[in-house]
């Protein structure tokens, strides 16, 4: 294991919808086991600070054009991709980090890694 | 500042550029126009105690149940035009624009602007848009000679509205056609009128969205007593709301071909909305679920119609403002014979445009977007 791994907790603790926290290189970071998958991205809202990572996850709404003078289809994704703030409703893509409205937003996401049954935050994902 | 030439008043400054004018308010004749409608309403309308012009000036200036005063209570006069007490003439519009320095034209109905948002019955702005639409390419439009029409689109009528764009269809004497903002209920983003921009994409005319609704009795809430409240907020609003509800529901994603333009608001409202609706739907995204880009983006894709240019602002603020909306998405608007009507001079004086940009705002990008 390298040396920078921050230990969250054993693998068979989580249960889904879970959250922890933890502190990587000053920043707190949420961990949230979302339909089996491990996320973890800065908890800390891009907006105004908000704790992004206490905030609801969601399937994604997508729209669908299929012709004029018709409804535009709404259908939901079929996985939770999104967290959402709970503060005022900034949108993430919760493996990517970015905003749903403007990508140029981008929250910080981090490796997720478990080993030997012990779920670890990992590096920060370069963009 | 050099002496004034009280002689020219400026015609040089307005002969160095070609004008195209976007937005010029032909005032048609009810019963010029009665003579090309269809029955029943020929009969009706003929025999209705209108003044030739509809409702008069005068009657409307004390009780202000339509308009309010637009000439100010007999402030503001037209030499070159015969509104507001007589209808308008296409010598007197040639005059007119020969007055101010204008080349080319592009007239919209003056009386559809109050018609268009009325929704207690659509047939009667149907029966209308398509008699002004026979009479102004029979009578008035001259492509030639740079006469060009909006054909006023009875939206709330959506097969009357594709019989005109049929009718148009391969017209030269047609650049664009008209979409009333005031009063649009549901407003215009709604799928009920996606028929009218397919076919407008389809044909390659542009759909130029012009506001209304600054009347007294006509604005969104009563009680107001002064035009001057009225009409600075009307128009903004039918302007803002149509805006809105075309980006947020999509309408340039389900039509990216087709140019849209607004017209008559001025440039300073823009930045405004821009970053007020970017800013909520960065909370609500999933409202919007067309959108590939922010909404303000699209906003920004739109033309603009400059009256009334708000040239009185802060150079600084007005110059941000033209270079959030960009000066290539500016089209030069007199609004002409309108109270408030702009001279191509208040494009021309503007401190932070380049030639290159001047003549864009005054003819370029309009030729573009109309073909002309
Ligand atoms: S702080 Fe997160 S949405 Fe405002």
């Amino acid at each position: 294991m390298s040396d920078g791994l921050v230990e969250v907790k054993p693998d068979d603790a989580f249960e889904n919808g879970d959250r922890e926290f933890v502190r990587v290189d000053g920043t707190e970071v949420g961990v949230l086991q979302v339909e089996g998958e491990y996320y973890a991205l800065q908890n800390y809202c891009l907006h105004d600070g908000g704790p992004v990572c206490e905030g609801k996850t969601h399937r994604k709404l997508l729209g669908e054009f299929t012709e004029p003078g018709k409804r535009v289809e709404r259908t939901y994704t079929d996985e939770e991709c999104v967290v959402s703030c709970p503060w005022h409703g900034w949108s993430y893509d919760i493996e990517t980090g970015d905003h749903l409205g403007n990508g140029d937003l981008s929250l910080p996401t981090y490796e997720v890694v478990v080993e030997d049954g012990v779920v670890y935050v990992g590096d920060l994902k370069q963009p | 500042m050099s002496q004034p030439d009280t002689e020219s008043r400026r015609a040089d400054d307005l002969d160095s550029y070609h004008v195209i004018d976007c937005d010029c308010h032909y005032m048609e004749s009810f019963t010029d126009v009665a003579e090309y409608m269809d029955e029943p309403w020929k009969t009706k309308f003929e025999g209705s105690n209108f003044d030739e012009k509809g409702a008069k000036q005068n009657l409307s200036s004390f009780f202000p149940f339509s308009t309010g005063d637009r000439q100010a209570h007999g402030k503001i006069t037209r030499e070159h035009s015969s509104y507001p007490d007589s209808p308008e003439t296409p010598e007197r519009i040639r005059e007119g624009m020969s007055s101010i320095g204008v080349d080319e034209t592009l007239l919209i109905s003056h009386l559809i602007l109050a018609g268009a948002g009325t929704t207690a019955d659509d047939t009667r702005q149907s029966a209308f848009a398509k008699a002004y639409v026979e009479y102004m390419s029979e009578e008035v439009l001259d492509p030639d000679d740079g006469i060009y029409g909006l054909a006023p689109i009875p939206y709330a009528d959506i097969d009357a509205s594709l019989e005109i764009l049929d009718r148009i269809e391969g017209s030269e004497a047609y650049a664009g056609a008209c979409f009333v903002t005031a009063g649009a209920t549901p407003p215009l983003g709604n799928r009920k009128y996606d028929p009218l921009y397919e076919r407008c994409e389809d044909m390659g005319l542009p759909a130029v969205f012009h506001t209304g609704g600054a009347g007294l009795d006509e604005y969104v809430r009563g009680g107001y007593q002064e035009m001057l409240e009225t009409h600075t907020l009307g128009f903004l609003e039918s302007n803002m709301s149509q805006i809105v509800s075309l980006v947020v529901q999509g309408v340039p994603e389900k039509f990216p071909d087709l140019d849209v333009a607004f017209m008559e608001s001025g440039v300073t409202y823009l930045p405004s909305l821009i970053t007020r609706l970017d800013e909520e739907y960065l909370k609500r995204p999933e409202e919007a679920p067309l959108l590939e880009k922010e909404p303000g983006k699209y906003i920004t894709d739109f033309y603009y119609g400059t009256q009334p240019l708000e040239v009185s602002a802060d150079p600084e603020f007005l110059e941000k403002c033209v270079d959030m909306v960009g000066p290539e998405q500016l089209m030069y608007a007199s609004d002409y014979p309108h109270w408030d009507y702009d001279r191509p001079t208040t494009v021309i004086d503007l401190p932070f445009l380049s030639e290159e940009e001047k003549r864009g705002i005054l003819s370029e990008n309009a030729a573009e977007v109309f073909g002309l």
